[in-house]
């Protein structure tokens, strides 16, 4: 480290070195800190957790039983002990609560006066942060499975909302307008993921329990522009539709930060890693990353770091690999039931995980001890009389 | 002046430093060079060719060669390689999707060609080995591609499922299937589950590598011990720890 600080200093280095190395390390060393807690609102499972990408101080949550809180995550107090309180949140005895339980938040990726949510109950909302009403609501013919709003969109408002249980479809919701765009139709099977590309901001890929991945465009009236094939078979057979991204439900998506990679996990116990652009299975071997939710898994991938690391949801606990060379850095354990999501804070490299035992815990890179401070040398000295002994070590005196 | 620092960040902070280096000469099973090719030769002499009359072409698994090769995105990509330059046909196996056969392309052809000698449908199937085995080296063949790429007719294909060479995937679909290959698989999956047996009834659920190799051999493991298993840690259903004593295997909690 003092290595990299001081090519910093002679500008031997591009400034952006120190900055990945520094971040890598502190990935790194992430672990369960005592002084740092997220305080406990939900009364059943947290199924999503959501930080903005503006500043990355505020955190949404929502659970099970319909419930969404605000976290303010900044430590302003002087203190190392930090609990992250609950700026307000959106209870039972809310008037436009939620029914039942909120599957995805998203804010609004420009700015925090707004936020996204959607639920089983068939309705998805955008609230107001600063006045907690929902501002607008749509309503639909089946329950929402998730939603996912463009990171990058200048041009467009669109939000993409998936369904599944009669027809398999994402239905593309236009905020501005108040109402629902289109439709893009090709799964057989529910929806269970989706993501927009951080990179294009017409791109989508969605992900389904018949196994397959898609990537479309938004603006092409024709199907989807890819389906992903694991075995990476010949492109030039004509149909499609034997190809599969995994052996079983495709249950979780997530593009890498610079969107040029795409990566899914599936109930084959098996994650997979994707050239986003041509559809390739880079055959990275993660090896086994056990799965078995029956609905999506909402994990991330971390960003500013010299190479990326993704957190998985493991059972109960988070595996942490790296990105592309496919190693298992650590599993973070300290949940008591299954983790449903983890996000990862990228300014403090931090990484918030909620699961079903109704908590939040916050993963904090470790920092080094505190060196003691130079006034116990002096208190040292200043003995009791008493105890001095007058033995001496000199051979002269008998 | 060249500058030693010009390392990678992930060298520095030890990110490869972290990775346990097993003990590779103490164990008989981990001898074995990074290569997927080497790896796959080795595991090919295991199998046990009298059980079948020789009438099998020796079949490696794809997670063999992960217990083999220790970094599983080195060993995908080199068997990529080695099926793109068609020297090794991977096949998928029926019972488990994840797993696949690797059989050396030559092996593959003389045993199947001895196998329909003399029937009717062996005319189909030499037209196959001569003219798509060379020439797609997928796992598997669909229907427009057989019919216009390859020039098959309808009671063609049905010969050569007749034959065993194709397994029905899907409407229009066929995965590439080895003749015969179904009393491996009775045995391969009957001897999985005895040697998974022997380290579930062990105390603790974990037993030395060592001593597993050493134990009486139960009737229903045919193929070997030491080939199920390298299969079991490839597979990950069993963790490989290393202690003072040598290699313990555990049974994977998930």
């Amino acid at each position: 480290m003092l290595g990299f600080l001081s090519a910093r200093q002679a500008g031997l280095d591009d400034p952006l070195h120190l900055r990945r190395a520094e971040s890598t390390r502190r990935v790194l060393g992430l672990e369960l800190n005592k002084d740092r807690d997220v305080e406990r609102v939900h009364g059943s499972g947290v199924n999503t957790l959501d930080i903005e990408p503006v500043e990355g101080r505020y955190m949404l949550s929502g659970g099970s039983d319909g419930v969404i809180v605000l976290y303010d995550l900044q430590n302003s107090s002087r203190q190392p002990y930090y609990t992250c309180k609950a700026v307000c949140s959106i209870g039972r005895s809310h008037p436009d609560v939620h029914k039942y339980s909120v599957e995805t938040v998203q804010w609004y990726p420009h700015d925090t006066g707004m936020f996204t949510s959607s639920s089983f109950d068939k309705t998805l909302k955008i609230w107001d942060t600063n006045t907690l009403q929902a501002a607008d609501v749509f309503n639909f013919e089946e329950t929402v499975y998730s939603h996912h709003m463009s990171p990058v969109a200048t041009k467009h408002c669109l939000v993409a909302g998936l369904f599944g249980t009669r027809g398999p479809k994402v239905q593309l919701c236009d905020l501005k307008s108040g109402s629902c765009s289109h439709i893009l139709q090709g799964h057989r099977q529910e929806i269970l993921a989706v993501s927009w590309s951080p990179r294009y901001e017409y791109i989508l890929a969605t992900a389904s329990a018949d196994s397959r991945v898609k990537l479309w465009d938004v603006r092409r009236a024709s199907g989807c522009l890819i389906t992903l094939d694991q075995h990476n078979g010949k492109k030039s057979q004509a149909v499609e539709s034997a190809n599969t991204a995994h052996n079983g439900k495709v249950n979780g998506l997530c593009f890498t930060s610079d969107g040029l990679h795409l990566l899914t996990v599936g109930t084959d116990n098996r994650m997979r890693l994707w050239n986003s652009s041509n559809g390739e299975n880079t055959l990275v071997n993660y090896g086994k990353v056990y799965n078995d939710s029956r609905k999506g898994l909402k994990f991330t991938v971390s960003c500013g770091c010299s190479s990326e690391f993704v957190f998985v949801p493991y059972g109960s606990t988070i595996a942490v690999y790296t990105v592309y060379s496919g190693e298992k850095i650590t599993m973070l354990k300290g949940h008591y039931k299954s983790v449903d999501c983890c996000v990862f804070q990228s300014n403090f490299q931090e990484l918030y995980s909620g699961s079903r035992d109704c908590n939040i815990l916050a993963w904090v890179p470790a920092l080094y001890e505190p060196v003691p401070d130079d006034d116990e040398t002096t208190t040292k000295s200043q003995l009791n009389p008493a105890f001095e002994d007058a033995w001496s070590s000199s051979d002269e005196e008998g | 002046m060249s500058r030693k620092r010009h390392r990678l960040v992930s060298e520095t902070f030890g990110l490869k430093r972290r990775r346990e280096r097993g003990d590779g000469e103490a164990d008989p099973l981990r001898g074995e060079s990074g290569s997927a090719r080497a790896a796959v030769a080795e595991l090919v002499r295991l199998f046990p060719r009298g059980l079948f009359e020789d009438a099998l072409p020796p079949i490696a698994l794809r997670s063999q060669v992960y217990s083999l090769v220790p970094d599983r995105t080195v060993a995908d990509r080199q068997l990529k390689e080695l099926q793109e330059e068609g020297e090794i046909r991977v096949i998928q196996l029926g019972f488990d999707l994840d797993a696949h056969g690797i059989i050396f392309t030559e092996d593959y052809r003389t045993k199947v060609l001895k196998a329909c000698d003399g029937r009717p449908y062996a005319g189909a199937v030499q037209k196959f080995l001569a003219s798509v085995l060379p020439a797609c080296g997928d796992l598997s063949f669909q229907q427009d591609q057989m019919t216009q790429t390859f020039g098959f007719r309808d009671p063609e294909i049905t010969q050569l499922v007749n034959a065993g060479v194709l397994t029905v995937r899907d409407a229009g679909s066929w995965w590439l299937a080895v003749p015969g290959a179904g009393k491996f698989i009775k045995y391969f999956v009957k001897g999985r589950q005895a040697v998974l047996g022997m380290v579930r009834k062990a105390k603790y659920q974990e037993l030395l590598l060592s001593e597993l190799l050493g134990r009486r051999v139960p009737a229903t493991v045919r193929l070997g011990l030491s080939y199920h298993v390298h299969d079991l840690i490839g597979a990950q259903l069993v963790d490989c720890i290393s202690t003072t004593s040598g290699t313990l295997l555990r049974l994977a909690e998930t």
